[in-house]
């Protein structure tokens, strides 16, 4: 019996292989080929209209090093994500601490909380657009009709930016809240039971127990919402546009060399170094919290 | 069991292989259809590509597609492609694609073996690229045989066909002719309330502005946001060009320049006090309007006019006629003001170009279509559509013309006077890196001669790239 197995196991792993290649190929043509293609054209002077191709050697590399533009689209996005992803952090914190405990219409605040998640980013992008029109916005209009002065939210140049942040924020508070209701979900109750003998307060229980317990869940969420704040591009789009000096973040300044200037190589090498940075950035903060989960689990 | 299955998934996978291969047309099966011709050639394999001239004619019903951007002139000559149906049995397909997307949507189809139109009517700067990347079929030695060039307005053709410009090398043929003008509530201007109120303020009539500094008073008259009334909506956005096409009717009269007169250098040009004053007072009229004035691309522009809280309005002639339809006899139309007698308008309007990406049958067939649209007979039916604006200088300068709308006589007026962005295979960086400063210069992130300078140098590297300069 066992040696029938051990036969038949080579044709196990060829079905195997078999069985995986569809997904291989398909992973392949779509991620692997897509990203040494883009590594290709970064090297060359490759337009959107297409026309003979040549090697530029590093040259649009030196470029994007060299570029204030790109090292303001850069520095916009690190603000944008650090601003975010703190606001939604915490907020989202704050909401399942509030949300934690069975209460009458519990599930119903939850549903509607989790709405703004669930839409399209790009709608929600035109709505808020309206929303926060100058002129005919509603936000304006109730602020008018209260006495209160009218700030124009997406042609201001100070304050441009911060309403795509407050937008961002609105939709993604609830994915944290939903995470940080899991991680507080997952702590034993008898670990607070324990606390209460001891008599601690809720303030010490918050910093000792519930914080360190749900930090690697957080952490985690971090990471996935600092990664999707890095590709901002919808709401920047529908809101103030692709080459708006105030707003432009790395993945709209792709957009408007590629497609609207229809340097492809260039916007090769610029997609190129921003993966390098996300690569990165992405690494060090997974082992940061492999790390934080060890030192969890030791303790 | 096991070898069964394996047996079984390999024959299913390469069977799967062997299927896409034999789907895989000949190259001789160029369809009738302009669309699926470009399919069934973007499978061909490059090696194997037949030249434009090596396709036989399609047989069975034939059709061109025209692609052009969405709005009233597009719906025109979709009118006019269903009469060269009846008369020729060659169906015109006018495929309107939201301007937003335009050009990203044209040029991603050059980017291709094939493009899904055989006929893109290109904006007016897209004419250096075409002909310089061999994306546009070059016209020179067949368009006089089909249309007298004199009969050409010479702004038309500098414009909108020839590159480089004044060449007399042709890569379009006239389709729409068109230019800024402005609009303005002819009600509001001869209300007997206003017009005191205006004689008491400024000393002087209220009348439709003829300069750049009546324009200014008049607005900021008219400016009173409390009672949701304001004094202009002109185009400021800067997603695409709004910005850059509504400042240049202010540069050129102010004695600015994007470059020097006889070459493509731009500092110690472009960063002059004739260019830092017309950005100055373009940031001033900016501010006479809507709340949010500073970012109203085209569309907006109309919207802040049409819902009747603004004076006065610059945009494109062809989008006049929605305006007059709404308010009829309120409203007016008139040239652009001038500075110290100096008026320039900035051209619009579009060519006909004949993709290079096409099998030469259908580039045949999109001449014949050309050919038929220039003739007198026909154009002098396009103009009766909504914003048929020809090139044709002949009907241009017909008083019947003129007669035939409130707009029309300003446009007339308009067009020797009208002026072009680059149009530099280049331009679309060179539109990028204006939109940015000027954007800069008129929200007050930078003052106006550091960012015409910063606007100047960059203009000069993204054209030394690209060897012009």
């Amino acid at each position: 019996m066992q040696g029938a197995r051990r036969t038949a196991r080579p044709g196990r792993q060829r079905l195997g292989w078999w069985l995986v290649a569809p997904t291989l190929v398909l992973l392949v043509g779509f991620n692997v080929f897509p990203l040494l293609y883009n590594v290709v054209l970064s090297f060359t002077n490759a337009e959107l209209t297409g026309g003979e191709r040549r090697s530029l050697g590093g040259a649009n590399y030196g470029r994007v090093f060299r570029d204030p533009v790109f090292a303001g689209a850069l520095r916009r996005t690190a603000l944008f994500v650090a601003s975010v992803v703190s606001a939604e952090l915490i907020l989202g914190l704050v909401l399942a601490l509030a949300l934690v405990k069975r209460f009458p219409g519990k599930h119903v605040v939850l549903t509607l909380l989790l709405i703004p998640m669930m839409l399209s980013p790009a709608v929600m992008g035109l709505f808020w657009g309206l929303i926060l029109n100058g002129n005919y916005g509603i936000l304006n209009q109730a602020l008018g009709a209260a006495g209160l002065s009218q700030p124009q939210w997406l042609t201001d140049r100070d304050l441009k930016f911060w309403s795509i942040v407050l937008i961002d924020v609105w939709m993604w508070t609830p994915f944290m809240m939903l995470i940080a209701l899991a991680g507080l979900g997952a702590i034993p109750p008898s670990i607070y039971e324990a606390a209460q003998i001891d008599r601690a307060g809720p303030w010490r229980v918050f910093w000792r127990i519930t914080l360190p317990m749900t930090a690697p869940v957080l952490g985690l969420a971090v990471l996935f919402r600092a990664t999707d704040a890095l590709k901002q591009f919808d709401l920047v789009m529908a809101t103030t546009g692709p080459n708006d000096a105030s707003t432009q973040t790395l993945s709209t300044l792709l957009y408007q060399v590629v497609f609207r200037d229809g340097k492809v190589g260039l916007g090769s090498a610029f997609a190129c170094t921003v993966l390098v940075v996300v690569m990165a950035l992405a690494t060090v903060f997974t082992r940061y919290i492999d790390r934080m989960q060890k030192t969890e689990a030791a303790a | 069991m096991n070898k069964l299955q394996s047996t079984w998934i390999s024959t299913l996978l390469l069977t799967s292989l062997l299927s896409c291969g034999e789907k895989a047309p000949a190259p001789d099966a160029v369809g009738t259809d302009s669309k699926s011709g470009a399919k069934s050639a973007a499978k061909t394999p490059a090696s194997q590509s037949p030249s434009p001239a090596a396709v036989p004619a399609p047989a069975g019903k034939q059709s061109i597609t025209v692609w052009w951007f969405q709005w009233a002139p597009a719906d025109g000559l979709a009118e006019l492609g269903r009469e060269f149906e009846a008369e020729t049995q060659i169906a015109v397909k006018v495929e309107q694609i939201p301007l937003s997307s335009y050009q990203e949507k044209v040029f991603l189809e050059f980017g291709g073996s094939k493009t899904s139109f055989d006929v893109v009517i290109g904006d007016s700067q897209w004419i250096g690229r075409g002909a310089s990347k061999g994306l546009y079929l070059e016209l020179t030695q067949w368009l006089p045989t089909v249309v007298d060039l004199a009969s050409i307005h010479p702004r038309a053709a500098r414009y909108l066909c020839e590159y480089p410009e004044g060449s007399g090398k042709w890569f379009a043929a006239p389709c729409e002719t068109d230019a800024v003008g402005m609009a303005y509530r002819k009600d509001w201007f001869e209300d007997a309330a206003e017009k005191a109120a205006f004689q008491k303020k400024y000393g002087r009539e209220l009348r439709v502005p003829d300069t750049w500094e009546e324009f200014l008073q008049v607005a900021t008259f008219f400016q009173r946001p409390a009672d949701k009334r304001f004094g202009c909506a002109i185009p400021s956005d800067r997603a695409y060009d709004g910005l850059t096409m509504g400042f240049q009717n202010v540069l050129w009269a102010f004695g600015g320049t994007w470059h020097a007169e006889n070459s493509n250098k731009v500092v110690g040009h472009l960063d002059t006090q004739g260019t830092i004053d017309a950005v100055e007072f373009y940031r001033q009229i900016v501010n006479l309007g809507p709340r949010g004035a500073e970012r109203l691309d085209y569309g907006q522009v109309l919207e802040a006019f049409t819902n009747g809280s603004t004076a006065m309005l610059l945009n494109y002639f062809a989008f006049f006629p929605g305006i007059h339809k709404q308010f009829g006899n309120k409203v007016g139309f008139a040239v652009v003001p001038a500075h110290k007698g100096k008026r320039v308008a900035s051209l619009g309007g579009q060519g006909f170009s004949i993709s290079t990406k096409v099998p030469a049958s259908q580039q045949e067939l999109a001449k014949k279509f050309i050919a038929w649209f220039l003739q007198r007979k026909v154009q002098e039916k396009w103009i009766t559509k909504p914003a048929g604006f020809t090139a044709n200088a002949q009907i241009l300068a017909s008083p019947e013309f003129r007669a035939l709308t409130p707009y029309n006589g300003p446009f007339a007026d308009s067009i020797d006077s009208m002026r072009d962005f680059w149009n530099v295979p280049c331009f679309n960086e060179l539109l990028s890196v204006t939109q940015r400063y000027v954007g800069m210069a008129v929200d007050g992130e930078l003052p106006a001669r550091e960012a015409l300078q910063l606007l100047a140098e960059e203009k000069e590297r993204i054209l030394a790239e690209a060897g012009l300069l």
